[in-house]
């Protein structure tokens, strides 16, 4: 980065350090680019000009509405299918009833076809929870902004987006495994409870009771024992975090409703609430950041939810948007 | 959910799927609206066109050319689309009326935020400036700060190459501060 030339306009804009000092985003990228202007300081009129290239013109954009696009594609969709060819008259005209019945046959076979490959996906939006119950008995609690998807046909084997509690039914008559799958690994399972979460970009798998199999995305595999917490990142292929844990709630309060923080630093605590409602955190008094903070939050509620917090650390959050802002009381 | 990107709703396209159509309706209808809108600055006509124009792209989904990026593709198509129509509609004669006299972007003072970080543009009067530059310069400007699309995309839909995107952005930007000083001086 510093044996770089910076001669024109380009040398700046294609440099993402210098659109994270713009931005002032990055605190080594705004330490150099501090040092580096004060250092050329013929350079200082190609960096404003750089400077207001990348911050543009602030515009308020005036879009459509989401339910104007969705009645628009709703016309749209009309059209296309009042354009598809009709093939039920045809066939009448066509008359013999064996060329009917073989047809009705096939579309019946189809229908059984697809029905029983079709892909189903259970989404949750943020600050909501879905229980579900799958084919086989077993139960799944999926945590906010999550997603799983299993096929009809198969639903032993699930993928999962987000985070989600599984207890698992044991199938003793066919022994049949219960498998999850993420983009870190996959959890091999006969019956038992557990709970995994794939914020992050990691996979954090906790074991409440039985025992299951991890297999890692890097090929290696582990074993797991009830209370045990790993977490595993198939972009480092490591395993970042392998402990014990006593109080098992702490990571599976949230499927009763409840985000439970145990001496938690309100930085870390904001964090969860980011993941379960999809607000921004903003911090103005950096001071609270590490306060401590020890309780149980609603993970439905966000008022009710920000009241606790506001409570119990003594500070003000106030919402705004979609941000978050922390400031002192 | 997966994120879905825009080779494979592209490719699912082409195969007919209605869920990605949707998918990329309802990802592109809001900007090319808008952007519709600034060219025809007609609400009706800018609707009945997109219809139009998301319908020829279904029906004629099989010869679509496979391509990695969407948005330049759509913005570039839909611009000539409508301005086929306008040409049609205004029953020109000028053989050489080319896209760029078409594309006269406005920007009305609602448009433009006053509270933000750039000192300099914190003028009550922008929108009138920004009016006053040269189209193309308007044109980038818009697709760049408006619409949020690459100087490598810009280029495609201007049909420029990138570094002229750049030179274009440049100017507009260093137009406007000279304006803007010239306006302080006279305060």
């Amino acid at each position: 980065m510093i044996k770089k030339q910076y001669n024109n306009i380009n040398d700046f804009l294609d440099d993402h350090s210098f659109e994270n000092w713009v931005h002032q985003n990055n605190g080594t990228d705004i330490g150099f680019w501090d040092f580096w202007i004060a250092n050329n300081p013929d350079k200082k009129e190609l960096v404003n000009q750089a400077k207001d290239l990348v911050l543009g013109i602030p515009f308020n954009k005036n879009f459509v509405t989401k339910e104007k696009v969705s009645f628009e594609w709703k016309k749209l969709e009309a059209k296309i299918e009042a354009k598809k060819p009709t093939p039920k008259r045809k066939i009448r005209t066509l008359k013999p009833l064996s060329i009917a019945a073989s047809i009705l046959l096939l579309i019946s076979f189809g229908i059984y076809f697809i029905n029983n490959n079709a892909k189903i996906t259970h989404k949750t939006n943020f600050g909501e929870i879905l229980k579900i119950k799958l084919k086989d008995g077993s139960n799944v609690t999926l945590n906010a902004n999550s997603s799983l998807s299993y096929y009809k046909n198969e639903s032993r084997k699930v993928w999962l987006k987000g985070e989600a509690f599984f207890q698992v039914d044991k199938k003793l008559v066919t022994n049949a495994k219960f498998y999850v799958i993420t983009d870190d690994l996959s959890v091999e399972v006969y019956g038992t409870s557990f709970n995994v979460n794939t914020k992050k970009q990691k996979t954090d798998v906790f074991l409440e009771e039985g025992s299951i199999w991890l297999k890692l995305k890097n090929g290696g595999d582990k074993k797991m024992i009830p209370g045990n917490f790993i977490s595993y990142s198939s972009e480092k292929k490591e395993i970042l975090e392998n402990t014990e844990i006593v109080n098992s709630t702490v990571k599976t309060s949230w499927k009763d409703g409840s985000l439970l923080f145990e001496n938690l630093s309100l930085v870390k605590a904001m964090k969860k609430i980011e993941e379960t409602y999809g607000y921004s955190i903003f911090f103005n008094d950096e001071a609270s950041k590490n306060t401590l903070i020890t309780g149980a939050v609603p993970i439905t509620n966000i008022d009710i939810c920000l009241k606790a917090i506001e409570k119990s650390v003594n500070v003000v959050i106030e919402k705004k948007d979609n941000n978050l802002i922390i400031s002192k009381k | 959910m997966e994120k879905i990107t825009d080779q494979y709703v592209w490719k699912a396209l082409k195969e007919g799927d209605l869920n990605a159509f949707s998918v990329l309706f309802e990802s592109y209808y809001p900007q090319l609206h808008n952007y519709g809108l600034k060219i025809c600055k007609n609400v009706a006509l800018t609707e009945d066109t997109l219809q139009d124009f998301f319908l020829y792209i279904y029906e004629h989904r099989q010869n679509l050319s496979d391509i990695d990026n969407i948005a330049p593709y759509l913005f570039t198509s839909y611009k000539r689309f409508l301005i086929k129509v306008l040409k049609k509609n205004e029953k020109l004669v000028q053989t050489d009326f080319s896209a760029e006299n078409f594309v006269d972007i406005q920007f009305s003072a609602e448009e433009i935020i006053t509270k933000h970080e750039t000192e300099i543009f914190k003028n009550k009067k922008l929108n009138k400036l920004l009016n006053n530059l040269p189209k193309r310069q308007k044109e980038a400007i818009y697709l760049k700060y408006y619409s949020g699309l690459k100087a490598s995309e810009i280029a495609n839909i201007m049909d420029i190459n990138y570094q002229s995107v750049v030179n274009t952005l440049h100017k507009a930007m260093k137009n406007l501060k000279e304006e803007i000083s010239i306006l302080k001086l006279f305060k």
